[in-house]
């Protein structure tokens, strides 16, 4: 007998069956396989939404594939809808997984140096097809991802669903706000241009306040890699970025989703006894089975949400243009750190570095960690948590709050002539005069006063701007305040434009500050 | 369910749509990008030019005593490659100057100091993609330096001022003097912005240049021709080296004025400096 | 609780006598847990940065001629990140300086970095004053914080005077219980100053608006 044989029983078939009859027993033979227990038929009727009969096929792959035995063979009836969910988690999910395709894509140009970093941004930016896109989608699904986390956190707060089985869930559900906001803000740093640098930096220094001041330095050298961001601390938050934080994610995602089909999806609050958990008795008339029709909605969902996000990123989001290189040496006017942590910079403004950054942020996580295992009261009812709901609403307008006050409209001023030119050219973003119409920047020196004169409509539009941020300097140590802006023909498509805030001072010594901006006819910062 | 069906056929659609649509824009965009980012890196190398190189190569690279004109013709129609003896492009040879300096002048210059290096692998401050702006921020007056023709004219041996201090100069225009101290001689880098020279400014006690001018005649250790405050500063311009004021070497003001400035331009210049009271 | 609500004859449940090997099990998980602690401080060390001499961290040396005139606007030392002032007369009886730091004429190296999050401040010359882009913090010459969030007036460095025969004439002293840096007063003899970028003291609290503990 030969050790090595080749036979293929089709062969056989088709002697015996004659090819038609072959081919379609092997048609079905491999649907029934790749189903994990379905044929064609079975897949004809679930598609057509026909009765089915007993015993179901369609619980087959539920027992026997790998990806459907995740999924519940039914849901409540009640869960169907949107609320109470209204699919939160399912949607972190989502974006956890369309981070990680973009992502990895993006890492195809990319390498985490400050010598090429920044270059590398450029030229995905400016050379790669569908580069601009990508990190568009990539950025936009990282901020929707934060807003969804979040939500997903405030909706189990307050349906209740945090009490009793579902603690461990909640916990871990924690740990995966925390893993979403890390892996946002070390995300942040990648780009490698001011922007990024000093938002991440002053993120970053909260670590630094930690007590006692050998810890906090010691952490701090462990997260940068050195005093101040540099070759090393980029490729540390990279690494955070692309290895560390997303191994984590999936640990605990894998936890939490296992405790989500363990206990089930906890049903809307009044529709249950009083601490009774009926989650997992749901009775057969109640039963909504996961094919067809969970199934086709959450297809749906991935369809729909895909094309939402390709469409915003083609037609109205841009992700914030690329500032000027990282400069360790420079930090720009009126920075701040990402939008879902202003709230802690508000805090920080309030008061001390280690009181306000480190110990009460500290025991606030460690209180919402904890929550469900203080918070014991039976009931799940809106009405009978009117202090816990109370409590969620104000933190949430405390959040609002703290979040305006950690922006650079609240109590950061500095000299106000630097404040009126900052606003025509802002060092965070373009701003309106790197933003207007370089055709209509007249060569001329022109008086902010005088706006309405200007022979231009940009022109006039950026002067009456230079006008009233003026306006707001105008103060009795200091008398005739005035704007000048100075506009030269520079070079080739290049024009240089100076502003210029003089005024008197109390003691008579005039007063005078200066800024000047080169622009280049192609540079379209309007574009993005 | 249906609903679902149908819309989510249309969401593909729209993505499908969506995405054929950025394909189809793409080239134009990229080339868009790219032009704007080498647009940003002029602005972002003028900015740069401004702030390190203005003080020696002039206001817009009109150059100085102390650094040639970047903006002439001879650095871009390649001559000046020649005088040094560099075979490659005239891109390649500024970003190689800037980064790594000049050890040595080219033939027949004679600028009192050398190029330093402004590369950070050659000790200098600036990273690569600052040297990078600033050459496509210089070579952004390629075209301007060209159409010009050959740079400022030389001044035929007969017109220029010489070295003879004791000659009559033609009445001098403080006005014009100005334009050239601050324009194309660059007096203003030396002895006005930075104190590399001596202020002509007056400063507390320090009266200006113009006094100072008359008492440094009558100092013990004085040891050039000059009679006149008029004819110190002449001779302070066309012959520095004769009488070093203390706290200055030899060899920092250049020494070429003397074929470089006509008389009516030397007699404006010392009419601009007597202004300094 | 079902358990232990049943009915259970009372002091039948004996304990369970340590077996060898349980107590085997035990040393091993105990073994184990100390590799791991190990193992953490092993995993610092390894991503803890070192700093090689002359880079940032590590000792800078200024020549004397290299310092701003007394009362002048300070100078940056962009390497290592601090600004030199030179303290007078006109700086230390400035009216906006909180009187609850004494202030003496000398040089002091400033950390150019803001005490309240990490952001580079700048010199405004037009208020005299130092002020951060990111949050408004103000501080005055002398280091002491006079507006704004920071908490504490700015960090110096450790700064030794040192003569022609690399005699130390004097150096920066902490005083105010430990947590403000001294000024360094310049006697004719110095020649050198050597600023230690990674000995920092931390300036004092200061927390009232407009300055003050």
């Amino acid at each position: 007998m030969a050790i090595f044989r080749i036979y293929l029983p089709f062969l056989d078939d088709v002697k015996a069956k004659g090819l038609k009859t072959a081919v379609r027993d092997k048609y079905s033979d491999v649907v029934t396989r790749v189903t994990t227990g379905m044929n064609p038929t079975d897949v004809r009727m679930l598609l057509r939404d026909d009765p089915v009969g007993r015993p179901n096929p369609r619980l087959k792959p539920h027992s026997e594939s790998f990806w459907f035995h995740m999924k519940p063979t039914y849901y409540h009836q009640m869960m169907d809808g949107f609320y109470p969910t209204f699919r939160l988690g399912w949607l972190s999910t989502y974006f956890f997984v369309f981070e990680i395709i973009t992502g990895i894509a993006l890492m195809i140009f990319y390498t985490p140096s400050p010598l090429s970093a920044y270059d590398n941004m450029r030229n995905i930016l400016s050379n790669v097809p569908f580069g601009d896109l990508l990190r568009d989608l990539h950025k936009l699904g990282a901020e929707a991802m934060v807003a969804v986390v979040v939500l997903h956190m405030l909706r189990t707060y307050i349906t209740g669903s945090y009490k009793k089985p579902r603690q461990f869930t909640w916990l871990t559900g924690v740990v995966l706000l925390g893993v979403t906001l890390i892996l946002s803000f070390s995300g942040y740093l990648l780009p490698w241009d001011q922007l990024s640098l000093w938002a991440v930096t002053i993120g970053a220094s909260m670590v630094e306040a930690a007590p006692p001041e050998i810890v906090g330095r010691t952490l701090n050298l462990l997260v940068r890699g050195a005093p101040e961001f540099g070759a090393n601390g980029l490729l540390r938050f990279y690494l955070l970025h692309v290895v560390a934080l997303p191994a984590i994610g999936v640990i605990a995602l894998g936890v939490h989703y296992y405790k989500v089909i363990l206990h089930g999806h906890s049903l809307p609050p009044e529709a249950e006894a009083i601490g009774e958990d009926t989650a997992k008795r749901v009775p057969m008339e109640h039963r909504v089975y996961f094919m067809p029709k969970i199934l086709t909605r959450e297809l749906f969902y991935v369809t729909g949400l895909t094309g939402l996000m390709i469409l915003l990123a083609t037609f109205i989001y841009n992700a914030p243009p690329l500032e000027a290189h990282a400069d360790p040496l420079i930090t720009p006017l009126h920075i701040t750190s990402p939008w879902y942590f202003l709230w802690l910079q508000g805090m920080l403004k309030i008061g001390d570095k280690v009181l306000w950054g480190l110990i009460i942020p500290t025991g606030l996580v460690g209180m919402i960690l904890l929550l469900p295992y203080f918070e014991v009261g039976p009931s799940r009812r809106y009405g009978h948590r009117r202090v816990g709901l109370s409590a969620a609403a104000l933190s949430v307008a405390a959040l609002a709050i703290l979040s305006f006050m950690g922006s650079p409209w609240y109590l950061v001023t500095s000299s106000p002539d630097q404040e009126a030119v900052a606003a025509l050219v802002p060092q965070t973003h373009p701003g309106p005069l790197r933003e207007s119409e370089w055709g209509e920047l007249d060569f001329g020196t022109y008086q902010a006063g005088l706006w309405d004169t200007a022979p231009t409509p940009a022109l006039r539009e950026l002067l009456h701007i230079f006008d009233e941020e003026l306006a707001k300097a105008d103060a009795p140590e200091r008398r005739d305040v005035q704007g000048f802006m100075v506009i030269e023909d520079w070079q080739t498509d290049l024009k240089k434009v100076t502003l210029r805030v003089v005024w008197t001072n109390p003691d008579g010594s005039p007063h005078e500050f200066s800024q000047s901006v080169y622009l280049h006819r192609d540079s379209e910062y309007a574009g993005g | 369910m249906k609903g679902n069906i149908v819309l989510g056929t249309l969401a593909m659609l729209g993505l499908i749509g969506a995405v054929a649509l950025v394909a189809v824009r793409e080239l134009d965009r990229m080339e868009t990008a790219q032009r704007a980012y080498d647009a940003r890196a002029v602005e972002s190398g003028a900015l740069e030019f401004e702030n390190r190189c203005r003080p020696c190569h002039g206001p817009q690279g009109g150059g100085s005593p102390l650094a040639p004109a970047l903006n002439s013709a001879d650095l871009f129609d390649g001559s000046r490659l020649q005088a040094a003896g560099y075979t490659g492009t005239v891109e390649d040879y500024v970003r190689g100057v800037i980064a790594a300096g000049r050890p040595i002048p080219s033939a027949g210059t004679n600028y009192p100091q050398r190029m330093p290096t402004w590369g950070e692998e050659y000790g200098g401050p600036l990273r690569d993609d600052q040297v990078d702006a600033l050459v496509l921020f210089i070579m952004n007056w390629k075209d301007r330096a060209l159409a010009a023709g050959g740079g400022a004219p030389a001044i035929a041996p007969d017109q220029a001022v010489g070295t003879d201090v004791a000659q009559t100069l033609p009445e001098g225009d403080p006005e014009n003097g100005k334009i050239l101290a601050e324009g194309s001689l660059g007096c203003a880098a030396c002895h006005l912005l930075s104190n590399a020279g001596p202020a002509w400014t007056a400063d507390g006690a320090n009266p200006g240049i113009a006094t100072r001018a008359g008492e440094r005649l009558a100092e013990t250790g004085y040891a050039g021709q000059a009679e006149t405050p008029d004819q110190y500063l002449l001779e302070s311009v066309v012959n520095p080296n004769i009488y070093l004021v203390d706290g200055f070497q030899a060899g920092i003001m250049p020494a070429n004025f003397a074929t470089r400035l006509t008389h009516q331009d030397a007699a404006d210049l010392i009419a601009y400096m007597l202004t300094f009271e | 609780m079902t358990e232990a609500a049943a009915p259970a004859p009372a002091g039948v449940e004996a304990p369970l006598p340590l077996s060898r090997r349980e107590f085997l099990y035990y040393l091993w998980g105990v073994s184990m847990a100390v590799a791991l602690a190990g193992g953490t401080g092993a995993a610092i060390w390894f991503a803890l940065p070192r700093f090689k001499e002359g880079e940032f961290g590590g000792v800078v040396t200024i020549d004397v001629g290299a310092l701003p005139p007394v009362d002048s606007p300070p100078a940056s030392f962009a390497d290592g990140r601090f600004w030199l002032v030179n303290i007078g007369p006109q700086t230390a009886t400035d009216p906006r300086q909180p009187t609850d730091y004494a202030v003496q004429p000398g040089i002091k190296a400033l950390y150019m970095v803001c005490v309240h999050l990490g952001c580079l401040y700048k010199w405004v010359e037009t208020q005299d004053r130092f002020e951060c882009p990111c949050h408004g913090s103000k501080y005055l010459k002398s280091d002491a914080r006079i507006d704004g969030p920071a908490r504490r007036n700015l960090d110096v460095f450790m700064i030794e005077a040192v003569d022609a025969g690399g005699n130390v004439i004097a150096r920066t002293e902490p005083v105010l219980g430990n947590t403000q840096g001294s000024s360094v007063p310049i006697t004719p003899e110095v020649v050198v100053l050597r600023v230690d970028t990674g000995r920092k003291i931390v300036g004092g609290a200061n927390t009232k608006p407009g300055g003050g503990i």
